[in-house]
């Protein structure tokens, strides 16, 4: 075949700041990147801004504040991570992704609380080190056990009846499974406020000036290592590339030979137990009750439409924005505006860049 | 080794497919041609299972896989290239090569597949980290084909290759189709061009209205007093 002198109108794209492709004989692959970033100046502005806001509430409240808006960013990154990817994959708003933090938040105390009073009487310094993950782990299986029964309970055979209305529809649903979980929870266990002084009763570590406890160093360093494993996993694995294909196109993910059903039931699944597992390694901070997950909830949703619907990478950045904002709010107006300043940037940002500020598309998980 | 037997299939309560049947042998090279609207693409539609037929039965080497989900039929070596394309359009060309190989275990034969592809479109390797939504019409046809037959099917569907190109990318389209079908594989193919399609098919179904009304051997329709009349405009 000689398509030589043939001349089309050719669009080309500069691959910005990306990797070029590595085809080695092992088929692994770094794919190229095409990032918007550069084009994109609200993105930049917000980006700069945020920076600001750091180096001000660096100096005005000292280093621990700072570390407190990272650590909380990475909660948020994480919730909005799965929230964003339910969203770009079975294209369903979740409003109960609050309650799986919940859960991630009851089995962790329910795990915990046990061990840690058999520790009391027989001490062991192994399994105070490691008990805490064995909560987180089965927070972790158990967001998953959840997330998919849901899938398959609920979006599944919505999926099977009817396309119409379909967002309405999935919408609605996620609001009433928040509310049975959330009531049920409280009907089954009552309203009681169940929570732990601490994971690990050592010294708080001193870095750069601050006192960090542990239990806040754990829950950082365990919601960046999710991320990145999810990443990694997104990215590099086949399925992770099936789950990314499904959401950029569901028929073409079909004809390739993805099973379609399987994908939805694993990104539910995955992003329920991501956002069980930040419950769980907060459970020294956000005690566990039936209503615990609508500030996570709120402010997930607050990260997914600042950067823009289905962007999964952009969430783990907006996670950061929101945690700053907030803490500067907290900072320099008092705690009462902590919900107000972020609501009212919401609305401007609705009102402004309804697509987000890292956003172009609405469907599908954009890469960067 | 492809039968369709006397399906019937629409969307709601629309009804596109009347009592449709079609066979394919293997090793065919079969087109369905037809006005807009007629249901050609809804009759691939539910030979790849994107759609289910309300009565009637599809069966595939012998087995029946009228009920079966288009992962499966997929999985059974039917490749089905779409009007639309359906490209993976935030992954590079190459990404898009690859995913169309997902079904397919052995990296050492999806490597080979992937080197046939670019040696046949050279175009295609020039651009392979490019986005796949940053190609240019003819690109993305070249791309969805490619993508086809990067599962080595045995039977593949193709819904008009030929929409929206220009005249000298329709015939290295079609020169490639040609190609495949000389490798060993059954090609159905849907087209408008009923002139092109004649010329490269050997066997034709007309579909009008959702009813098959004329089929035969391509060269001897070319001859068709109804073909000539309303499709060649003689």
């Amino acid at each position: 075949m000689n398509l030589k002198g043939i001349k089309m109108g050719d669009i080309r794209k500069e691959n910005s700041t990306g990797h070029d492709m590595l085809f080695t004989g092992n088929m692994r692959i770094k794919s190229s990147k095409i990032t918007r970033f550069k084009k994109n100046t609200a993105a930049w502005v917000a980006i700069v801004v945020t920076l600001g806001i750091a180096i001000v509430v660096g100096f005005a409240g000292g280093i621990s504040q700072v570390f407190n808006a990272i650590i909380a960013g990475g909660m948020w990154a994480l919730l909005a991570m799965g929230l964003a990817i339910i969203l770009g994959v079975m294209n369903v708003p979740n409003f109960a992704h609050g309650e799986s933090f919940m859960v991630g938040s009851y089995v962790a105390y329910f795990v915990f609380t046990p061990i840690h009073n058999y520790l009391t009487e027989h001490p062991s310094r192994f399994m105070s080190a490691v008990g805490p993950f064995i909560g987180f782990i089965m927070a972790f299986i158990a967001g998953f056990v959840l997330g998919s029964l849901i899938e398959r309970l609920v979006f599944h055979p919505l999926r099977k009846r009817t396309k119409a209305r379909w967002v309405m529809n999935a919408f609605l649903l996620t609001v009433g499974i928040s509310f049975i979980l959330s009531y049920g929870t409280n009907l089954i266990l009552g309203p009681n406020f169940r929570g732990i002084p601490r994971y690990w009763d050592v010294k708080p570590l001193i870095i750069l000036g601050a006192h960090m406890p542990v239990d806040r160093i754990v829950a950082f360093l365990l919601a960046m290592i999710s991320i990145s494993v999810f990443w990694y996993f997104l990215k590099k694995t086949k399925t992770g590339r099936a789950i990314r294909a499904v959401s950029q196109d569901e028929i073409g993910a079909e004809l390739v030979g993805i099973n379609i059903d399987f994908i939805h039931t694993l990104t539910f699944g995955l992003a329920t137990a991501l956002a069980a597992l930040a419950g769980a390694s907060l459970l020294f901070m956000f005690q566990a009750y039936p209503t615990v997950g609508l500030k996570p909830l709120y402010f997930a949703w607050f990260v997914v439409m600042l950067v823009g619907f289905g962007n999964v990478s952009g969430a783990i950045v907006g996670g950061f924005i929101v945690a700053f904002l907030q803490t500067a709010t907290q900072q320099f107006m008092g705690i009462a505006w902590e919900d107000v300043i972020p609501t009212l940037v919401m609305m401007f940002i609705l009102i402004v860049a309804p697509s987000g500020i890292f956003g172009t598309g609405v469907r599908g998980i954009q890469e960067q | 080794m492809l039968k369709v037997e006397r399906i019937n299939a629409g969307y709601g309560y629309l009804q596109v497919l009347r009592n449709v049947s079609i066979a394919v042998n293997d090793g065919e090279f079969v087109s369905i041609l037809g006005p807009n609207g007629a249901g050609k693409t809804t009759t691939l539609r539910t030979i790849s299972g994107l759609i289910k037929p309300s009565t009637g039965k599809i069966h595939y080497n012998n087995e029946d896989i009228t009920v079966l989900s288009t992962h499966e039929i997929v999985h059974r070596g039917i490749s089905y290239v779409t009007e639309n394309m359906n490209l993976f359009v935030n992954m590079t060309v190459f990404e898009n090569l690859l995913m169309g190989a997902y079904i397919v275990k052995d990296d050492r034969r999806v490597r080979k597949t992937v080197n046939l592809i670019f040696d046949v479109f050279p175009r295609l390797a020039e651009r392979k980290n490019q986005l796949a939504g940053t190609l240019s019409g003819g690109e993305r046809k070249m791309l969805a084909i490619a993508r086809g037959i990067m599962s080595n099917p045995k039977l593949i569907l193709i819904d008009e290759p030929s929409l929206g190109l220009q005249p000298n990318l329709v015939d290295s389209v079609f020169d490639t189709l040609v190609k495949l079908h000389r490798e060993g594989i059954t090609i159905l193919l849907v087209e408008q061009d009923v002139i092109a399609s004649l010329e490269i098919t050997q066997r034709t179904y007309l579909l009008e209205k959702g009813e098959i009304v004329l089929e035969g051997k391509s060269e001897e329709l070319k001859n068709n007093p109804h073909i000539k009349n309303v499709y060649v405009g003689i």
